[in-house]
């Protein structure tokens, strides 16, 4: 899933300062599994808005509405009928939120209430983790399932670097070394022969690299 | 903050034990200060903090949970 962050009250409440009426919109997608952007959050934050503003003697009316996703038309349609009633939009969704509401209500100011970070899952309750670069061509196969472009520091295809040290990166010591991890699982596996493979350099013109992505399924499209 | 202010004090009981001791005490006509106001909850458990932010937003000091 899509992983985020909320952003800090305070950057919130700078950017509506000069709203007296907002909808704040939540998502169903990812970052409601991530517990940052359902409509659980919608109303905490909705909450703690309203509590700020008050004890500022400038309070603010915060309308709340969770959408199924906001990265499908049909769902951002849903805000159709009441989206010009507010002074701005604040959405609960991944970065992807608040360009499709936008696209969809050019009259409208949409302002983003999270800091998307990455494509991960959670490794326990609370903690979730980086997982997927979206490099655009996959070669975790080559790795046992553990991928170095999205969990190396320097996305190497072969690893480790001079920076590994008792199983740990060098840029923090919080931060694994992912080839650490690879090389110990192919001995265990009996299979270290494979990292004898040279991998030729990686196109990077399917990742970021190449730009703006798109994909297109010939037969979904009407 | 004067000497007179009284803090707005919302008490979520459990309805098996908090709420349960209000109200022997009630029947001991013992008193508690009446800025204290008590919500009975099936079990603290329920609690969320939406709970404890609606009372804030709604004007509440202080917010407690007994259970």
């Amino acid at each position: 899933m899509i992983v985020a962050d909320r952003k800090p009250l305070e950057e919130i409440l700078d950017m509506i300062k000069e709203c007296n009426k907002i909808l704040l919109v939540g998502c169903k997608g990812c970052v409601t599994v991530c517990n940052v952007g359902g409509a659980k959050e919608v109303g905490i934050l909705a909450a703690s808005l309203k509590i700020a503003r008050k004890k500022d003697g400038n309070p603010i009316e915060i309308d709340e509405k969770t959408l199924e996703r906001q990265c499908d038309p049909e769902y951002v349609e849903q805000i159709r009928d009441i989206f010009d009633q507010y002074d701005a939009v604040l959405s609960m969704a991944c970065g992807v939120g608040p360009q499709f509401l936008s696209e969809a209500y050019p009259s409208q100011t949409f302002y983003p209430a999270l800091d998307t970070k990455f494509f991960g899952g959670a490794v326990q309750h609370g903690i979730w983790e980086e997982r997927c670069a979206g490099c655009g061509t996959c070669v975790i196969h080559h790795y046992d399932g553990l991928c170095p472009i999205a969990r190396c520091s320097k996305s190497l295809q072969h690893g480790p670097c001079g920076g590994s040290a008792d199983g740990k990166c060098e840029i923090a010591k919080d931060v694994e070394c992912i080839w650490d991890k690879i090389v110990k699982k192919k001995m265990e596996q009996g299979r270290l022969e494979d990292l004898r493979t040279i991998r030729a350099p990686k196109d990077w013109q399917t990742a970021r690299d190449g730009g703006p992505r798109k994909s297109i399924r010939e037969e979904l499209v009407q | 903050m004067n000497d007179s202010f009284e803090p707005q004090i919302l008490a979520y009981c459990c309805k098996y034990c908090a709420y349960a001791a209000a109200d022997l005490a009630g029947s001991m006509r013992l008193n508690y200060p009446s800025n204290v106001k008590v919500i009975q909850v099936p079990c603290t458990g329920r609690v969320d903090i939406l709970h404890l932010l609606t009372a804030f937003e709604g004007g509440a000091d202080g917010v407690y949970v007994a259970g």
